[in-house]
């Protein structure tokens, strides 16, 4: 477990004030999108070992959706974005 | 059926009626605390920061980016809340929450190793400066922590943890003798 994450809000916090809330390479597809398409974006995802993109929320912080690059492997942080920044990127 | 509301302070139990000695290291209850939480409407945020930033007596606590908690120790919950509702108009949500939460203040000598033994994040003011907030678990419970002097904190808790914090801060301070009463 990555023991410091750096909130771009609030600072270096502890991992015990977020939640880890998945997945954040996933896009939601379109609502007419085939059954397939949706069993894969709600039930399949992979088990990197490796860099993987999450969503964690400060939930005893600023309470907002980040979007924490980290290494599974060596728990190293790479960079934490707001989530809303990420979405308005993405053009979402 | 008319049915009577007594306002009851949830520490009313936990802090003997007859004031003990005071310590150096205080945990001092406000009785009375007008709380509002200012929630900045969408794309809001810096106007709404500017507003708040003029208000002279009420205390700016940042909470997240486009929300603050205001506290007033002189306005009534209702005027506080009626006030900023009108002053902030369209470009902000206006709740209060004065009964839903409680105020804490640690003062003393040694209240930064009081508070160390609780809340993970660096409390030197170097990096915590008076007049800053923010919203951090000590031990389990969510606190809004803001240092209000140079020894001087507040921490605002939900209502119904606050016999928990209380408690939790009893026993943190007791290295130091700490001493707690109501004020107000």
């Amino acid at each position: 477990m990555a023991s410091l994450i750096h909130c771009p809000h609030c600072g270096v916090r502890p991992s015990q004030e977020f939640s880890i809330r998945g997945d954040a390479s996933v896009v939601r597809p379109a609502p007419e999108a085939s059954d397939e398409a949706w069993h894969e974006y709600v039930h399949i995802r992979s088990n990197p070992h490796g860099r993987h993109r999450e969503h964690w929320q400060h939930v005893a912080g600023c309470r907002r959706g980040l979007v924490v690059e980290r290494d599974t492997f060596t728990h190293d942080v790479f960079s934490v974005t707001d989530g809303a920044a990420v979405a308005r990127e993405g053009g979402r | 059926m008319t049915k009577t509301y007594i306002s009851r302070h949830p520490l009313e139990g936990r802090i003997p009626l007859e004031p003990g000695i005071r310590a150096v290291d205080h945990l001092e209850v406000p009785r009375r605390q007008a709380i509002v939480t200012v929630m900045a409407a969408d794309g809001e945020d810096t106007a709404v920061a500017a507003v708040l930033a003029t208000m002279s007596e009420p205390s700016l606590r940042c909470v997240g980016p486009g929300e603050w908690l205001v506290v007033s120790q002189s306005e009534t919950p209702e005027g506080l809340q009626r006030s900023l509702a009108l002053v902030l108009a369209e470009t902000a949500y206006v709740l209060d929450q004065s009964d839903g939460r409680i105020v804490l203040r640690l003062s003393g000598p040694n209240v930064r190793r009081i508070l160390a033994k609780g809340v993970a994040i660096d409390l030197h003011p170097s990096v915590f400066g008076l007049g800053a907030a923010s919203n951090l678990l000590c031990g389990h419970v969510n606190v809004n922590l803001a240092r209000t002097g140079e020894n001087e904190f507040e921490l605002i808790v939900m209502r119904s943890l606050a016999e928990s914090l209380f408690d939790d801060l009893r026993l943190m301070g007791r290295e130091f003798d700490l001493s707690a009463d109501f004020s107000g």
